[in-house]
């Protein structure tokens, strides 16, 4: 899957977290949040997998976390590839 | 649900709310929205460009997610047109409330904070980490509507004074010359110099973001802060990232706008670790080269006045069609 245009998916709200998905040269993914001492590693373990499983590549991968639960960031995150591969 | 404001009442409703939570209403906006219960508006907010402003929530609604609904909906909207990164300014009593959302402090002063929802300077400062030199450096910061050599001389005095130099030409687009051809012309202008790197400073410096009256030229009570703020980011984030710990600026006879800012440089660059040198102007007729006196000149036509102010590599640009085509139109801006 690759990631052919801008998207946005999610909100700024609490337990909640916002995905940005732009196309890019290669894959980089930065995640912001408010416990991300706490659980920085276990967001990014998640995004990684989802990011693997639908095979993605390259792209820029933005995320701003709010403590969202692990199945509400692999729906906010398979949400926004889905967008981003739209034709 | 967040809906777009339009109607004359939802106006009137808007600004009555903005202004009971003692902030000011301040259109033009390209997004105006809020939150309606019973049709009585609870929330608003709205976003000028990068920036997001009048965000406010009604008494007795407060501490819910309606400011978090309204800062999505300005983020996503904004993020449509191209827009990555998303400012505030604020009291910074009330930054820690933004710092909420994922929105980073970049300076505060005593009086006004400014925010960052995006992430962008790390990205900005990350996009120019291959242009780092190691050692201690020195920096300008100049707009160049055009390259004149009064910039060339500035540089050159710093480059000779410094291991290295990074130049920021100012990448805001609200200047004559679009920052393209101001870059190309500066680079054109400096390639003799061998210890000079030329950056863009986003929206960081001398934006319309951190700085706006720069561009207005023309007093402002809220300009003051903005230009502190300007400065407090630079000397906090910019500077030592990029291992600069000289800031040199011309001297300034002729702006008022410009002449506060260098004051307000000299007061708050040095404690945070800045230097700042001060660099006569060169003169040329018996006046400071600016680039306003260049602008002044090719309006009235006066090529031979410009040449004297202006290196070569200037005036090929100025002269040609491209060049020509910007200025030659009888317009002033």
């Amino acid at each position: 899957m690759k990631i052919m245009k801008k998207v946005q998916a999610g909100t700024l709200q609490s337990s909640d977290l916002m995905v940005f998905l732009e196309p890019a040269e290669t894959l980089t993914v930065t995640i912001e949040s408010t416990v991300l001492k706490q659980f920085g590693e276990l967001i990014r373990a998640k995004v990684d997998q989802v990011l693997a499983r639908h095979g993605v590549e390259t792209g820029a991968i933005r995320i701003t976390d709010r403590g969202a639960l692990d199945y509400a960031i692999e729906a906010r995150l398979e949400t926004a590839l889905s967008r981003a591969t739209e034709v | 649900m967040v809906t777009s404001l339009l109607s004359s009442d939802d106006l009137r409703q808007a600004r009555a709310l903005v202004e009971e939570s003692g902030l000011s209403y301040e259109p033009p906006c390209d997004d105006l929205v809020g939150i309606f219960l019973s049709r009585r508006l609870v929330a608003v907010g709205a976003r000028r460009g990068r920036v997001l402003k009048m965000l406010a929530v009604a008494q007795g609604h407060q501490g819910g997610s309606l400011l978090d609904e309204v800062v999505t909906e300005l983020v996503g909207r904004g993020f449509q047109e191209g827009i990555d990164s998303f400012f505030i300014f604020t009291a910074p009593g009330q930054a820690t409330s933004f710092e909420r959302l994922n929105f980073n402090l970049l300076a505060s002063t005593g009086k006004s904070a400014l925010l960052e929802y995006g992430d962008g300077l790390r990205r900005y400062l990350a996009r120019h980490q291959p242009q780092m030199r190691p050692g201690v450096s020195g920096a300008v910061v100049a707009n160049c509507n055009p390259f004149t050599l009064g910039h060339r001389y500035l540089i050159e005095q710093a480059a000779a004074s410094v291991e290295h130099l990074y130049l920021f030409v100012v990448r805001e687009e609200k200047s004559l010359f679009p920052f393209d051809c101001r870059f190309r012309m500066v680079g054109e202008g400096t390639c003799h110099l061998g210890n000079v790197t030329l950056l863009d400073t986003s929206c960081y410096a001398v934006s319309s973001v951190t700085f706006p009256t720069y561009f207005l030229k023309e007093g402002d009570p809220g300009g003051e802060i903005q230009m502190e703020l300007d400065l407090l980011l630079f000397a906090g984030r910019i500077a030592p990232h990029f291992h600069i710990a000289t800031r040199f600026v011309g001297s300034e006879p002729l702006c008022r706008t410009t002449a506060a800012y260098n004051a307000a440089m000299h007061r708050l660059l040095p404690p945070l670790g800045v230097e700042v040198r001060e660099l006569q102007r060169k003169e040329r007729l018996g006046a400071a080269i600016s680039a306003s006196r260049v602008r002044e000149l090719l309006f009235r036509g006066e090529i031979e006045g410009v040449a004297e102010l202006v290196p070569e590599s200037t005036l090929e640009f100025l002269l040609s069609g491209e060049g020509r085509k910007i200025w030659d139109k009888g317009e002033r801006r």
